[in-house]
Parts: structure tokens; sequence; C-alpha cells
């Protein structure tokens, strides 16, 4: 699961109480098995420390373009292609204190169909190379279930339905791009045995689910399921229901939505309810809402996509992580759900034509560019961390490859859409009545 | 009719020319209350938001005193009517203070207990707010009629920052709303709401936006004379529920509105070529 911990919190009791210490010792005898570290590390809390101290965020605050979104994208493109480890997995993230971590399957799988738009975007090959290596490494994990396994790669194989939904995104893309028959066999694998697993109510709890318990923000699922059925439309009727399985969820995910906009139902035992799922939330049931058609449930996240865009606007922030009803939270920045934010925000634009989404989204990747480093060693450069600044508790200390990928699909889609609103001829005024 | 100005600075040419055009009218400000030009606390604020060189020309044309006819230094020159006196042009609120005889203070905070005790002294009827901060109740409360404020966009549809631009962007006529202030952002009575028929003719974002202060400063003097005179009064803002805040512009929406804008310009020159 992207965010909270990756590989081991997805084992439960002993084994996971072993795994955590065993990581904290990892992590704290890092830089002793890596002393080329520590200047890298230094500087960047040093940095840090002293923007926080002396940046002054004001009305004005990203208004202005500093770095141009390609040359942004360029940076993110090196960093992920930087992560790609030689069995074709995605790094997670690139720690300051331990380097590189091993390939994680959950985010090689959603990070394929980033890598594809990008090399449509930007003609770049070497995009759409790393998108299939990935493919072909995740197509070798897959359990004769059709799940796939949560955690780091190299770690005790359990099968996981959130990784699951993730890989199945980039199963649908990759088989879109390639057209490759054993890449459809693994998704249609994949989606069968996530709808075997879906609950009555349409959530998933129990083996499989994270912590046992059923989460809202398994709208991902949801929507991985919701473009499974769009692509096996294209061919035949497999006569599962993967589109209806989405939908059921979409139902159960829209029954935990409160007045304020909130939804309930994150359910991370022992942790906030960091931005990065609530946008994850939202993200799911949208993109799952506008493959169904689905208009009430698209007016739902358009109206805690605003709650969130008045705060951003406000206060020229959003918190790492909010209490339930957004009052108040934690105070420091998860970067990777402010990018997500401003996919939400842009797909908004694009399903309402409400410019201020638009007008948002532009600034929020103003806000994430700036804190991009451009410079720096390999792991480093290009890379956005898990929190600003880098000692926030969302993954401190570390440079995240979803984060990387979600600002990829902002700018992305930024590019996408400021294109085409720009070549739509401007009217004349309509004052002077 | 007593009148009291706020203003953001003693420089404000908004606030210099909102004053003067009342005073021309016969009503003669019974004070104005303005924060100070350079604090520490705006320095900082402006340093953040402009960047040391336009925060260091922002600090020369504050402290610097401008000389000779005073004409090329007027930086909306469609203020510049109102602005002018029989010896140049008033480089300062005090200054115009000084001719039409009424006093000027400033103060940290137009919010503090010291400011509303001040204004409670001047007894004002109406507040004309041109600029400062934002304005808490206890403040709002201190006038007899309200506090006037102008908004640079009709209301309800546009509310908040940008508004020409935004209006521009949305299909929505520009022009500009005089309104009572309340808790809320641009959600009080409106008294007057006037389409500007020359935004077409605008050159660009800024000379928009210079021709619709010095609109909203004319407008503001029709207001004044109608509440006293009982001609006009105010309507309460429908869609109240509606959400139509409106935040600062990205500048490539910026951009796009001033493609906008000059499409229009170009199409009313063409139309009086044509006619």
């Amino acid at each position: 699961m992207t965010g909270s911990g990756a590989a081991s919190r997805d084992n439960g009791g002993d084994n996971g109480m072993k795994g955590q210490i065993a990581r904290a010792l990892t992590e704290a005898t890092g830089l002793l098995r890596g002393p080329q570290r520590v200047v890298p590390l230094i500087r960047k809390l040093v940095s840090d420390k002293l923007r926080i101290a002396f940046e002054q965020r004001h009305l004005y605050s990203y208004t202005t373009t500093r770095r141009a979104s390609g040359d942004a994208l360029n940076l993110l493109l090196r960093w992920i292609l930087d992560a790609q480890r030689p069995d074709g997995g995605i790094a997670a993230y690139y720690s300051l204190l331990t380097g590189y971590s091993e390939s994680y399957p959950e985010v090689t799988g959603y990070i394929v169909p980033t890598l594809f738009d990008i090399a449509r975007a930007a003609g770049d090959d070497g995009a759409a190379v790393a998108a299939k290596r990935a493919t072909r490494w995740l197509l070798s994990l897959q359990m004769p279930t059709g799940a796939f396994p949560g955690g780091l790669h190299g770690g005790e194989a359990q099968p996981s339905v959130f990784n699951t939904g993730q890989i199945l995104q980039g199963l649908v893309r990759a088989h879109r791009e390639t057209n490759r028959p054993e890449i459809l066999q693994a998704a249609v694998a994949a989606g069968n045995w996530l709808v075997n697993r879906q609950q009555a109510d349409g959530s998933w709890a129990g083996p499989g689910a994270y912590q046992d318990v059923a989460h809202t923000y398994y709208s991902m699922v949801a929507w991985a399921l919701a473009e499974l059925s769009e692509r096996t439309a294209d061919h035949h009727d497999h006569g599962v229901g993967y589109g209806r399985a989405a939908e059921r969820n979409l139902d159960w995910v829209l029954s935990h939505v409160r007045p304020s906009g909130w939804i309930d139902g994150i359910n991370l035992r022992g942790h906030p309810n960091y931005l990065h799922f609530i946008a994850y939330a939202l993200q799911g049931v949208l993109e799952c809402a506008i493959l169904r058609r689905r208009s009430d449930a698209i007016q739902v996240v358009a109206k805690s996509a605003w709650v969130l865009l008045r705060k951003f606007e406000t206060n020229k922030w959003l918190l790492g992580a909010y209490e339930p009803d957004f009052k108040g939270g934690r105070r420091f920045t998860c970067l990777t759900g402010n990018a997500q934010m401003s996919c939400v925000w842009l797909r908004l634009f694009e399903v309402t034509d409400d410019l201020r989404y638009l007008n948002a989204a532009l600034k929020m990747n103003e806000m994430l560019k700036q804190l991009i480093p451009a410079r720096g060693r390999r792991g480093i450069a290009g890379g956005v961390s898990g929190s600003y600044p880098v000692w926030g508790r969302y993954q401190p200390l570390r440079y995240i490859s979803w984060g990387c990928k979600f600002f990829a699909d902002a700018l992305l889609l930024e590019q996408r859409l400021t294109r085409s609103f720009a070549a739509s001829a401007p009217e004349a005024l309509p004052c002077a009545s | 009719m007593r009148i009291v100005v706020l203003c953001s600075s003693v420089h404000s040419e908004t606030a210099c020319a909102m004053a003067v055009r009342v005073a021309e009218l016969g009503y003669v400000p019974a004070g104005a209350l303005a924060l100070p030009t350079l604090d520490r606390g705006t320095l900082r604020r402006k340093l953040g938001q402009w960047g040391l060189r336009d925060v260091a020309r922002y600090a020369r044309a504050k402290l610097i005193p401008r000389h000779g006819d005073g004409q090329a230094r007027v930086i909306n020159h469609y203020l510049q009517p109102l602005l002018k006196h029989a010896d140049g042009v008033f480089r300062s609120l005090r200054e115009a203070a000084a001719l039409y005889g009424f006093p000027v203070a400033v103060c940290k905070d137009q919010n503090a207990p010291d400011s509303i005790a001040h204004l409670k002294e001047w007894s004002p009827d109406l507040i004309i707010f041109t600029g400062g901060n934002i304005l808490r109740k206890q403040l709002l409360d201190v006038p007899r009629l309200g506090v006037l404020n102008v908004h640079l966009g009709l209301l309800p549809e546009i509310r908040g920052m940008s508004s020409p631009e935004w209006s521009l962007l949305n299909h929505v006529p520009v022009g500009i709303t005089v309104h009572y202030m309340d808790a809320g952002i641009d959600t009080g009575p409106v008294l007057q709401r006037c389409e500007f028929p020359e935004a077409a003719r605008c050159e660009s974002l800024s000379d928009l936006r210079n021709r619709l202060v010095a609109f909203g400063v004319e407008k503001v003097g029709e207001v004044v004379a109608g509440l006293d005179h009982g001609t006009i009064s105010a309507t309460q803002q429908s869609d109240l529920d509606k959400d139509n805040q409106f935040f600062v512009m990205h500048e490539w929406l910026q951009a796009r509105a001033a493609e906008r804008l000059t499409k229009s310009r170009l199409a009313t020159l063409a139309g009086t070529v044509n006619g």
C-alpha cells in the first residue's frame, strides 16, 4: 500500500512488530553503511529548515511560473527511470538514510500508465521501454489465484486487494498499448480474483485487505475494475461484471460521505488520515464515476474537492493529514496528496468546465515544481519527498516513487487541458449589453 | 452625511480620488483612517509577494517625494481629473485633506480598539473602504448606514479576487458593484451594479483595472448622493447559497483573459473602421 510503510505493514501481529523493529534498525544504521549519504541528508535538512523559516506564503504565491512544466516533467521521468531496478520493478523510494528500496509491485503497476503517457506526450521511447519492462516483471509476480502480492519485492508474498487493483491499472493500460494477449489474460485473472473477494456490500474486507478491514480509499480498486470493464468490452463479455462490481464499491463509498464532504472509512489504524488517502478515495470515486457515467458520484467528489480547494486558496497549502470533516490536522505537507488533488481538480475542470479547478491546479503544480530539487545525486534530483519539510510524518526522509508518479500525472493533465483550452478560440466580450 | 474614508496608505491614489470626489459633491469627509505606508509587516508581506526588486521600487516610490508638476507621476491616469488641482496633482491623501480640511489618522490595524474609538469620534454615517485590513464586525457596526466597497465585478456572479479577469473568462459582463460590506466576502447588500461599457476598448488588463477603478470612484459619488437624497436603497444579494467566490488568478489564465480582451478590442476597432 503506497504511503503506509510499504511492505511489512501488510503483515499483522508479531511478524509485523518484528518487521517494524528490523526496519527501524536498518534505517538507523543506514548512514553507517552509506556515509556518502550524510552530506545530501544534512543539505536537505538545512534547506527545508531555512525554507520554512523564511518563506512567506501569501495571496500571490504560486501564481507565476518559475519553472516550465516540461522541464519538471523531464526531471520526474529521469527520477523514475533511475529508480527502475535491474528486475524491471520500480523502487518504492530513495531514502536519505538507506538509499533505494527494493522494487515495489504496487507502484510499478500504476506507474505503467504514467510512463506510457509520458512516452506519448514527450515522444520519449525510453519511457515506453521502461513501461514494457515493468509489465514483464509484474506478470512474473502474479499468483495462481490471479492476485498480486502486497509489500516490497522479496518479502513474504501475501495476496493484496489494493495492490492487485493498482497493478490492474497498469496491466489494462499495457494491454491497450501492446495488445499482447498474455497481459489481458493476467488482467482478467486479477479482475476475477477481485470480484470474487468483494463483500456483498461492495467493500473489500478480511484477508487481503489492509489490517483486514474495509477502506473507502479502495475506490482506486473500483476504478481499476471499471477500466477493465471498458477494456474487455472491446473484446468479449466475460460475464463477470467488472463494471457492476466497480459500481457496487462506488455505492458503498458514497454511503460513507458526510454532508461536509468528508469521506469516512479510511480506517488506517494507528495512522492519521493522510491527504494521500483522502485524495485516493476522491480520485478513485471520480475516475470510476466518469467511466461509469455516474454524475451523482461526480457531484459528491466535486463537493469534497471544493472544500480542499478553498483551504488551499485561503491558506496557500493543504495539511498533510486531516481530522474528520476537514477540521484541523497535522501541520506538514504531504506532497503526494497535493499532486493527487491537482489531478482531481484538473479532471473536475475537464468534466465541469469550472475554471477555478484549473486555476487551483496550476497553482498547486507551481508549488510542487518549486519543491523538486533540480540538482543532486541519483535518487534526489527530480524526486518528490514524502513530506515537506522532509522530516514530516508522511514517509519522512524519503523521495517516493508514487509522489513522482502522481505529480507527473498532474503535469501531463495540465499540459493536455491547457493546450485544449488555449486552442479554443476566445469569443467577443459580452459587456455593454 | 458624515463620511470617513478607510485606506491602505495615505499615498493611495484611489483613496485620494475618492475623498476628492465626495468632497466635490459637497460631502467633505469627516476623516480618513490609513494604514502606515511602510511598516515592517507590510514590507515583509510584499517581499514575499513581489520579490526584492519590486519591493525596492515600491519603497522608493513611497519614500521619495514626487517632483515637477506631478502629472507624470499619477499611476492610474484615469484618476488624474480628480487628483489634479490648481498647483498640480495631489501626491497624498494628506495634501487633499489639507485643501478640503479633514483630518487624516494613521493606525497599524483598522480593527484595533483605538482605531474603532477614533472612528466613533468621527461618528460617521457612512464609511468608504478603499483598502486595508479585512474588516471585523466591530468596525462594520460603527457607521449608521454601513461600510461601502467598490467591487470590480458584478455581484453576485463574481465574488472575490481577480474579478475583471474572471469576468472575461466566464462570459460575465465586466463591471463594478457598489455594495455594503458584511462579514462575508462580497456578500453584502448591493447599492449599485453597473456594467462597464468601455471594456472592449481597453488595451490591457491593467488598463481595464485602472478604468474600472476610476469608473467605481465615479459611481460611489452617485451612490453617496443617492443615499443622502433617499433615491438609492440596498438590495440583498441573491444566490448567497451559491459559492461564487473566485481566487487570485494564475498568470497562465490571466494571459488567456488578456487574449480575450485583445480580441474584443480588435473587433471593436474593426467595427469602428467598417462603420
